[in-house]
């Protein structure tokens, strides 16, 4: 429970320190809109793990990973309305590291998504999804704060120690996860 | 009936997607393809390229004594557009002086075959200050009769998470140049020189 209050007063802190930059002084709003759901999908990723630790909540955890998809569904899209060039660019083969870090990461959370939409219907089993999906979780956080880090923008000074710490609490969590199945099973 | 997959098949497919993603990320380049880091203080001198093929002592005396002596002329590699080089190009700037105190942004435009400096080309340039964003924030200079050109700006901003500057030549007379390159956000000029091929 703390540690859910955490990320989620560490995403709001995230946002408060966009909104007050200098980078979104007087600027287009799109770009407004993809850094906020840039910077709540930060704070999601962190918490999203937790859900899952101690008592399981299965269904928040499904309602905070539809909302993830829909979080980094708008910050694209800002991107892309906000200067196509710049993110057809960023999304091809000659693309800057950060960029092809985030399109990495949404792949794999588009994959998490899916599975965890079809996960039922699998012919794995458990231990097998559930590692997969959390192995997705795993490349999502990493590269997706990766991502964040290397961006200059709204969230650099204070914003990098605080995205790299919910970045931790985000891999601690998938981490932990995938620990307590192993000792489950013994 | 589910299906358990062997451990160690299922680790080492995850281990090969791990490889997989480090692959990608390696093979990219920090600021994206050809774009290198321009950036400086702006306290050096600025001085013209010197030719990629530095002319022959005997060659360049028997040109000095007798201008009907025949010597290779010099070349100069010409310089490719790199990706993302056109990104929010839109063609005819207007002429301008300037686009701001802060940064400079400044070179020299010389042709590929004889490596001479090209007095009164138009040189565009497009950036992301904070007076404007890579859209709005364009001009067009004339290079000087040395080929050098040069225009004040305000400082840069980051642009889709990172500085970066765009230069272009878009006239008719030489292929069209089409560049890309970062700075830091600290830097006060960028140096892009342009030397073109013709047509």
């Amino acid at each position: 429970m703390r540690l859910r209050l955490a990320a989620a007063l560490g995403a709001t802190v995230l946002v408060v320190l966009a909104l007050g930059s200098d980078h979104l002084s007087g600027a287009d709003g799109l770009l407004v809109a993809s850094t906020l759901t840039g910077a709540l999908l930060t704070g999601g990723l962190a918490v999203q793990p937790l859900l899952v630790l101690g008592r399981r909540r299965i269904g928040e955890h499904r309602v905070l990973g539809t909302g993830l998809v829909a979080l980094a569904a708008g910050h694209v899209g800002a991107l892309f309305l906000l200067a196509p060039d710049d993110a057809l660019f960023a999304m091809s083969p000659d693309g800057p590291t950060r960029a092809r870090m985030a399109l990495i990461a949404i792949v794999a959370l588009l994959l998490a998504a899916a599975l965890a939409a079809v996960g039922p219907r699998t012919r794995w089993d458990r231990r097998t999804w559930r590692l997969v999906h959390a192995y997705l979780g795993l490349v999502v956080v990493v590269l997706g704060v990766g991502h964040a880090v290397l961006t200059d923008g709204a969230l650099e000074g204070v914003g990098t120690p605080l995205l790299l710490g919910l970045g931790a609490l985000g891999a601690a969590g998938i981490v932990a996860a995938v620990g307590r199945d192993a000792l489950n099973r013994r | 009936m589910e299906r358990s997959a062997r451990p160690w098949v299922l680790i080492g497919a995850l281990a090969l997607m791990t490889v997989g993603i480090a692959v990608l990320l390696l093979g990219s380049e920090g600021s994206g393809t050809g774009a290198e880091n321009v950036g400086d203080d702006g306290t050096a001198v600025l001085t013209a390229p010197a030719p990629d093929r530095p002319i022959p002592t005997r060659e360049r005396d028997a040109d000095a004594s007798n201008a009907t002596t025949s010597s290779p002329r010099p070349s100069c590699k010409a310089t490719d557009s790199n990706p993302g080089g056109d990104n929010n190009y839109i063609p005819d700037a207007p002429r301008a002086s300037s686009l701001g105190r802060g940064f400079v942004i400044e070179g020299f435009v010389r042709a590929a075959a004889g490596c001479e400096p090209l007095p009164g080309v138009r040189v565009q340039v497009w950036l992301a200050t904070a007076t404007g964003t890579e859209q709005d924030n364009r001009a067009s200079v004339l290079t000087d009769d040395e080929g050098r050109y040069r225009l004040p700006t305000s400082a840069t901003v980051a642009q889709f998470g990172e500085p970066n500057i765009h230069v272009a030549y878009d006239g008719d007379a030489y292929e069209q140049v089409f560049i890309r390159r970062v700075v830091d956000l600290d830097d006060r000029r960028a140096v892009v020189n342009l030397t073109l091929r013709e047509r």
